[in-house]
């Protein structure tokens, strides 16, 4: 509470009761009241006021401050109304009653904003499995009809599911511990699967896949793993320059696995390397290329090893890493053996 | 021998007829459900060897369906989805499916998926030597007979063998030919089957075979 605006709007009070001892005085003198007298009652005056505006000062002060002390205590302030103590004076009760009146009118705002974005999300979710439907219809259209048209035509179309897969991630990354399905998988098992995926784009762009296969096994959740070893894939295809190759081989240090996906495309500048998992970053080479980067790949790709547990780090020095380093969890092992 | 029956239970009737296409064209006989109020009679009546069963269906849907199949059968289930949730997923596993694939599904993963589980659930069908001429390709120990003597094969050129042999007579297109390699997760480009050509060309001469594979220019390879 600020002190010299408290008094400052307790000086009226002050000089009504100057007015009043001025008025007194005059009075007294006036009846012939001798000097002690008088002094004795306007110092009895004084000391009746100093003290009453001492302690309404104090109680008031402990009190806000018991208020303020409790909206820093609390995570979400705007519960504020709901638990302080209902004020015993007329006017701060009048101020109680406007506080609950807005925070009960915010947080039915707030509710249904909540509830508008979760339908909408379900909307997507909905929308994004009907999607599949006439993918997969045109998919099986194409591939009973092979040729160089419809070749191109599956480029597209997977095209079409990555950007429905990746809205359909976007929207469950909010929540992904609904979604988990952890069990052991074969790391290389996955990586044939990402290729399987985008087949069309890499026989189209000619890169050459080298698997070192090994049967290194993990505890994670194969399709979100799949997703990001697409993204990871597509990049890797979209920055090629000539000859591409694409290599994925498995490392070993301590009690981590790492699964490394390198590539010989253009690489990414030093200067862009600690941004590129950032939302809506596309650096140097995401505004140089023909196709649009949309910076939402690899800030997915981070946000979804954030959540698994799974370390994600690039590094481009001639070939262009990125590392997926996981837990070998030698508790699961040692139990189930 | 008698084609595998494979039966489609889906609602979405382009998808059927391509999928019942594309198995016809990869030597399965397949039959589809349009009536989804008789789908548990039809399937005792047609008795498939397997069953791609989508899960969103009118009526009753794929898991209600898989746990009645499953009352009197237990011919492998395929699940084919288009919602990738954990929960269906269990669920589809729960009930006794034999696998869970989610669309779009790419028709070799599909069809490898089917040919396992067939292969599994009926073991005795499988093919493990094919002939050709005086030839014969053993699939398991990965080797080329001729005429009493034997040559290994590596991993490709099995693969390359194999596929030569079950188009004898055709012309393969290159590029039919990497396709088909990717299928099996053998990731070679143009140059590299090349290669693998030549060297299954070299091995094969090394046992008195001269000039098996033949080249058609600006078309492919046939035997």
């Amino acid at each position: 509470m600020n002190g010299k605006l408290y008094w400052k709007q307790k000086i009226p009070l002050l000089i009504l009761n100057g007015t009043g001892m001025a008025a007194l005085t005059v009075f007294l003198l006036l009846n012939g009241v001798n000097s002690d007298s008088l002094i004795l009652i306007l110092v009895v005056w004084e000391v009746i006021l100093a003290g009453y505006l001492a302690g309404t000062y104090l109680l008031r002060k402990s009190q806000l401050d018991k208020l303020l002390g409790m909206a820093e205590q609390l995570e979400e302030r705007y519960l504020l109304p709901e638990i302080m103590e209902r004020p015993i004076w007329a006017d701060d009760q009048v101020f109680y009653r406007l506080l609950k009146l807005s925070g009960k009118s915010m947080l039915e705002q707030t509710d249904k904003a909540k509830r508008e974005a979760a339908e909408y999300r379900e909307y997507i979710e909905q929308w994004i499995h009907e999607m599949k439907t006439p993918i997969t219809a045109m998919k099986l259209i194409c591939e009973n009809r092979k040729s160089d048209f419809s070749k191109d035509l599956l480029v597209e179309l997977e095209q079409a599911n990555r950007y429905t897969e990746q809205a359909l991630f976007y929207a469950r990354s909010e929540h992904p511990e609904k979604d988990y399905f952890v069990r052991e998988i074969r790391l290389f098992d996955v990586v044939h699967q990402a290729i399987g995926e985008n087949r069309y784009l890499l026989r189209q762009s000619n890169v050459l896949i080298d698997l070192a296969e090994t049967d290194d096994t993990v505890y994670s959740d194969e399709k979100w793993l799949c997703f990001i070893l697409n993204q990871v894939i597509v990049n890797a295809v979209k920055y090629r320059a000539q000859a591409p190759v694409i290599q994925f081989y498995t490392e070993h240090a301590g009690n981590e696995v790492s699964l490394c996906i390198a590539d010989n495309g253009i690489g990414i500048r030093a200067g862009d390397l600690p941004r590129i998992f950032e939302k809506g970053f596309t650096g140097e080479n995401g505004r140089n290329t023909s196709q649009a980067a949309t910076g939402m790949g690899l800030y997915l790709c981070k946000r979804l090893c954030d959540k698994l547990d799974i370390g994600i780090t690039a590094a481009s020095n001639g070939k262009t890493v990125f590392r997926l380093s996981f837990h070998i969890n030698d508790f699961i092992h040692q139990v189930q053996s | 021998m008698a084609a595998y029956k494979i039966m489609i239970i889906e609602d979405d009737p382009l998808i059927r007829t391509e999928l019942k296409h594309m198995l016809w064209g990869n030597g399965y006989d397949a039959v589809t459900v349009s009536d989804f109020s008789k789908t548990v009679k039809e399937v005792k009546k047609q008795a498939p060897h397997l069953i791609l069963l989508d899960i969103r269906l009118p009526v009753a849907d794929g898991f209600s369906l898989c746990s009645e199949i499953r009352t009197f059968s237990d011919i492998p289930i395929v699940f084919v989805t288009s919602s990738h949730t954990d929960m269906d997923e269990l669920n589809s596993i729960m009930l006794g499916g034999d696998a869970y694939i989610t669309k779009p599904y790419h028709t070799a993963i599909l069809l490898a998926k089917i040919a396992s589980l067939l292969k599994k659930a009926y073991p005795a069908g499988n093919q493990e030597v094919m002939p050709y001429q005086n030839t014969f390709l053993h699939l398991e120990s990965g080797r080329l007979e001729c005429n009493g003597r034997q040559v290994d094969l590596t991993k490709n050129e099995l693969k390359i063998l194999y596929y030569l042999y079950k188009n004898a007579g055709r012309i393969c297109p290159r590029s039919d030919l990497i396709d088909f390699l990717w299928d099996n997760q053998l990731y070679v480009d143009d140059n590299t089957l090349s290669v693998n050509v030549n060297r299954i060309r070299d091995k094969l001469a090394s046992i008195g075979l001269h000039d098996f594979i033949k080249t058609k220019h600006r078309q492919g390879y046939f035997i």
